[in-house]
């Protein structure tokens, strides 16, 4: 009786190759290869502490405006909702709306009165409403400029007079919040 | 959902090891990254606080000429700092005003006066509004905490 060196005998009887690389397991690695997430998740965790840090659930008071470049301070407070005033190079507008141009500030007035009108007449409204809808409470006179780095104080002592005179004596400078540390504590 | 258990171990028992899904975790932190994203504030805006007050106020107890002043005028050469009687004039350094020097000489008088909390800021028409929030800023930090801003003429300096 011959000898024969041992080997598998399974699946002898399958006559199909393909078929029976298929059962023998020894077919070609698949094309499926599964991707090491482990990276990805953490980018993404890392992103989402970063976003939820500068995340801020109080709501925009103000917005920028394309033509004032507001200056930088340290020792700064949050903002309260207030009529914002904003002061650029070419026009004062109250609220988004224009109320004076900056040739006329910059001009001296024949009366003498520094007032600027339509900006004094306007906040008068506003604080007769702020009255109308809160009668119970007391107005704060807070007002908000936000004015250009480069506008010069002869404007500006003209719109804080007219804000003074119709009622709003606490003004309110808005600036970007910039402190050393990175990470300023409001001074409230 | 969740985890998969793979069998086919060596003599029939299941693996040990298990694969996490983690598309719905990939899911929920995609989401997440979208929204902060959107919603994120990248520049944060603030405000510094300045009265408006005149001489001789309604309403103040102290008759105004007994009460120390501490008053910064800023006008072209640089800052001056009164302090009551006494003028320190600070000039500027070129073209750049000396805030750290304004710095020292309010903190000095915030040490010599430390229930002195207000502080003014006297003004010329031609000084730029970057120059004013510097100044109320170096208040600030100099301890200062109510500052008031004002023309140059009406400080009665």
């Amino acid at each position: 009786m011959p000898i024969y060196a041992p080997k598998s005998h399974l699946y002898e009887s399958v006559t199909l190759d393909a078929a029976k690389a298929r059962l023998t397991h020894s077919s070609r690695k698949s094309v499926y290869e599964a991707l090491n997430l482990v990276a990805y998740i953490d980018m993404m965790t890392m992103l989402v502490i970063f976003l939820l840090m500068s995340f801020s659930a109080t709501g925009e008071f103000l917005f920028i405006q394309k033509n004032i470049t507001m200056p930088d301070a340290q020792n700064w407070s949050s903002l309260e909702r207030a009529p914002v005033i904003g002061v650029s190079k070419d026009v004062v507008t109250l609220d988004g709306v224009q109320v004076a141009a900056m040739e006329e500030l910059s001009k001296d007035s024949a009366t003498g009165d520094a007032k600027i009108s339509e900006l004094y007449e306007k906040l008068v409204v506003l604080k007769n409403n702020y009255k109308l809808l809160h009668p119970t409470d007391q107005f704060n006179g807070i007002a908000i400029i936000q004015a250009d780095k480069g506008v010069e104080f002869k404007a500006l002592k003209k719109v804080m007079y007219s804000a003074a005179t119709a009622g709003y004596n606490n003004v309110n400078f808005a600036v970007n919040a910039w402190s050393k540390g990175g990470g300023a504590a409001p001074t409230e | 959902m969740g985890v998969s258990i793979q069998g086919g171990g060596k003599g029939g028992r299941k693996s040990l090891n298990a694969d996490l899904n983690l598309v719905p975790y990939i899911d929920l932190l995609t989401c997440m990254v979208a929204f902060l994203l959107i919603t994120a504030v990248w520049t944060q805006l603030a405000r510094l606080s300045a009265a408006q007050k005149g001489q001789g106020q309604a309403g103040e107890e102290t008759p105004p000429e007994l009460q120390l002043k501490i008053v910064v005028v800023v006008n072209q050469e640089g800052f001056n700092v009164v302090v009551g009687q006494d003028q320190t004039p600070i000039p500027k350094k070129g073209t750049e005003y000396d805030f750290e020097r304004l710095g020292a000489e309010l903190k000095k008088a915030k040490d010599a006066h430390p229930d002195k909390n207000d502080v003014q800021v006297a003004s010329e028409d031609q000084v730029v509004f970057d120059t004013l929030i510097r100044t109320m800023d170096t208040a600030l930090s100099s301890r200062f905490a109510d500052i008031s801003l004002v023309d140059s003429g009406a400080a009665g300096i």
